[in-house]
């Protein structure tokens, strides 16, 4: 077996083309999924049955199901029904691109909504009766207390999941497009050198989940300014 | 010490009938008996299928028996190098990585692809000598198989179609239902037995004529053999194109397709 270095300096340009793409996937599936998860967690907190149920049941299905399976679902099940080819829909479901969007948003919406759950349980209880004592209202508790310190809790979960979403992207190459890994199963495809191409794949993948570490840990360090002096 | 007696015997007798013109050895033939429609069992658990067909012309025009051995494709080289039996039928194609290992006769299948798509559109894609209009590709999406030979065709030949990857050939029928891509191209006697022919395939049918250029498809599918038997090949070759000038081939095809899948030019001398 010999590793051919020319092949992974001649591959990670090409590899680097999908980048766009990448990111376009994981960053619009990111902010579509957190507000989707912040809606989720509103719906579970109301403590009005109709609301949370739905709320536990859409959890409970994207979190059981394996996100290669809700992508296959999404694009090749859905167009089965004439119902959806001729909704408004069908221009984004059509293109893989919208499709892959969707099923990342959805799962990723999932997860986050019990992150941020987690981090809105996590909230001391000696300061939010602090603040019932100082007279906010049930609304100003959560904006100006609850929220912030939640957001604080959530932040290492949630920069897990991010991590988590952006390999996720990577399955997008099931359905034709042509991300980083599209394109390096096209190499291979041609190559015959699975080993080369994939492994200089994975020290790209390695290379953005460090950047996302980072910036996270940053990100925490402000949001904890008040905490550690 | 009765192993060699008996290995004596195989190579004298090898020798014996190897000069003479008709042998009485039984030609073993390797196929995977699981690829259908080109060699697969019948229900009656009979050989049956293309490849089975073109293998027992030959056998009668050469005037050899046949034995037949199911050996699984990946193995199928090394079987046959191993001496497990003496001629691949197997819809192989004949291609410049295998004939480093093997020999191969002439070709008695094509290596195609065909463009497939909604019957009633009229996209005006090729003129009348078969030739593409490549202006007329110009933004039209095509789902192809990743690294296929149908790739390397477009890619070459009409690079202003869209080109649409897919791993494997059912998502592009489906695809194809869906919208998703204006055509696919693909084999088209698999996609007649898999798709076209199926409730699904309905509204749709090539609207290419066979393209197999063998500069992007090779040159088809023959028969392997072991490197070396010039006299075998010889007789293989004669063998085939009989079978293609006496019509039998297309005879074997229409079995199972609409239409021939060999090239009658392949008969001529």
């Amino acid at each position: 077996m010999n590793f051919d270095f020319s092949l992974v300096t001649d591959s990670i340009p090409k590899m680097l083309v999908g980048v766009g793409l990448t990111f376009q996937l994981m960053f619009l599936s990111a902010i579509i999924g957190l507000v989707l998860a912040v809606v989720l967690l509103l719906m579970r907190l109301s403590g009005k049955w109709y609301l949370g149920w739905p709320a536990q049941v859409f959890i409970y299905v994207f979190r059981g199901t394996p996100i290669l399976v809700q992508i296959f679902i999404i694009y090749y099940g859905l167009p089965q029904f004439e119902a959806v080819r001729d909704s408004i829909f069908w221009p984004i479901l059509r293109e893989p691109f919208g499709s892959a969007v969707l099923a990342l948003s959805l799962n990723t919406g999932a997860y986050v909504s019990e992150i941020l759950r987690g981090g809105v349980l996590g909230v001391d209880r000696g300061v939010l009766e602090a603040a019932k004592a100082l007279g906010l209202s049930a609304r100003q508790k959560f904006i100006y207390i609850t929220a912030p310190i939640a957001t604080r809790l959530a932040i290492p979960a949630y920069s897990n999941d991010f991590i988590s979403l952006m390999k996720a992207t990577s399955l997008a190459s099931t359905i034709t497009l042509m991300d980083m890994t599209g394109i390096a199963r096209t190499i291979v495809a041609k190559t015959f050198a699975p080993y080369e191409i994939f492994i200089s794949l994975a020290i790209i993948y390695m290379i953005f989940t460090f950047i996302i570490q980072k910036a996270f840990g940053r990100f925490e360090r402000y949001m904890s300014k008040y905490v550690n002096p | 010490m009765k192993l060699s007696t008996l290995k004596f015997l195989a190579t004298a007798s090898v020798v014996l009938f190897a000069s003479g013109s008709v042998s009485a050895e039984p030609l073993r033939v390797g196929m995977e008996c699981t690829y259908a429609p080109f060699n697969y069992r019948t229900a009656d658990g009979e050989l049956a299928g293309y490849d089975v067909d073109v293998a027992k012309g030959v056998a009668e025009i050469i005037g050899a028996e046949l034995e037949f051995v199911c050996q699984q494709w990946d193995g199928m080289i090394p079987a046959l190098l191993a001496n497990k039996f003496d001629l691949i039928i197997a819809s192989m194609s004949i291609t410049d990585t295998r004939l480093e290992k093997i020999d191969f006769s002439g070709p008695y299948r094509d290596s195609v692809g065909r463009l497939i798509g909604r019957s009633d559109a009229d996209l005006n894609l090729f003129d009348d000598s078969g030739e593409p209009i490549a202006a007329n590709f110009a933004g039209l999406r095509v789902g192809l198989e990743r690294a296929s030979t149908y790739e390397n065709w477009f890619n070459a030949v009409l690079p202003d179609a869209e080109i649409v990857l897919y791993d494997g050939s059912e998502p592009l029928y489906l695809d194809l239902q869906n919208g998703r891509v204006d055509m696919i191209m693909t084999n088209p006697m698999k996609a007649q037995l898999r798709f076209l022919s199926e409730e699904a395939g309905g509204e749709f049918g090539f609207v290419s004529p066979a393209i197999s250029e063998v500069e992007y498809f090779g040159i088809g599918v023959g028969i392997g053999l072991r490197q070396g038997q010039d006299e075998l090949k010889e007789r293989l070759n004669g063998a085939i194109k009989e079978l293609i000038n006496n019509g039998s081939l297309t005879e074997y095809a229409l079995k199972i397709f609409p239409f021939p899948i060999h090239n009658p030019a392949w008969g001529d001398s």
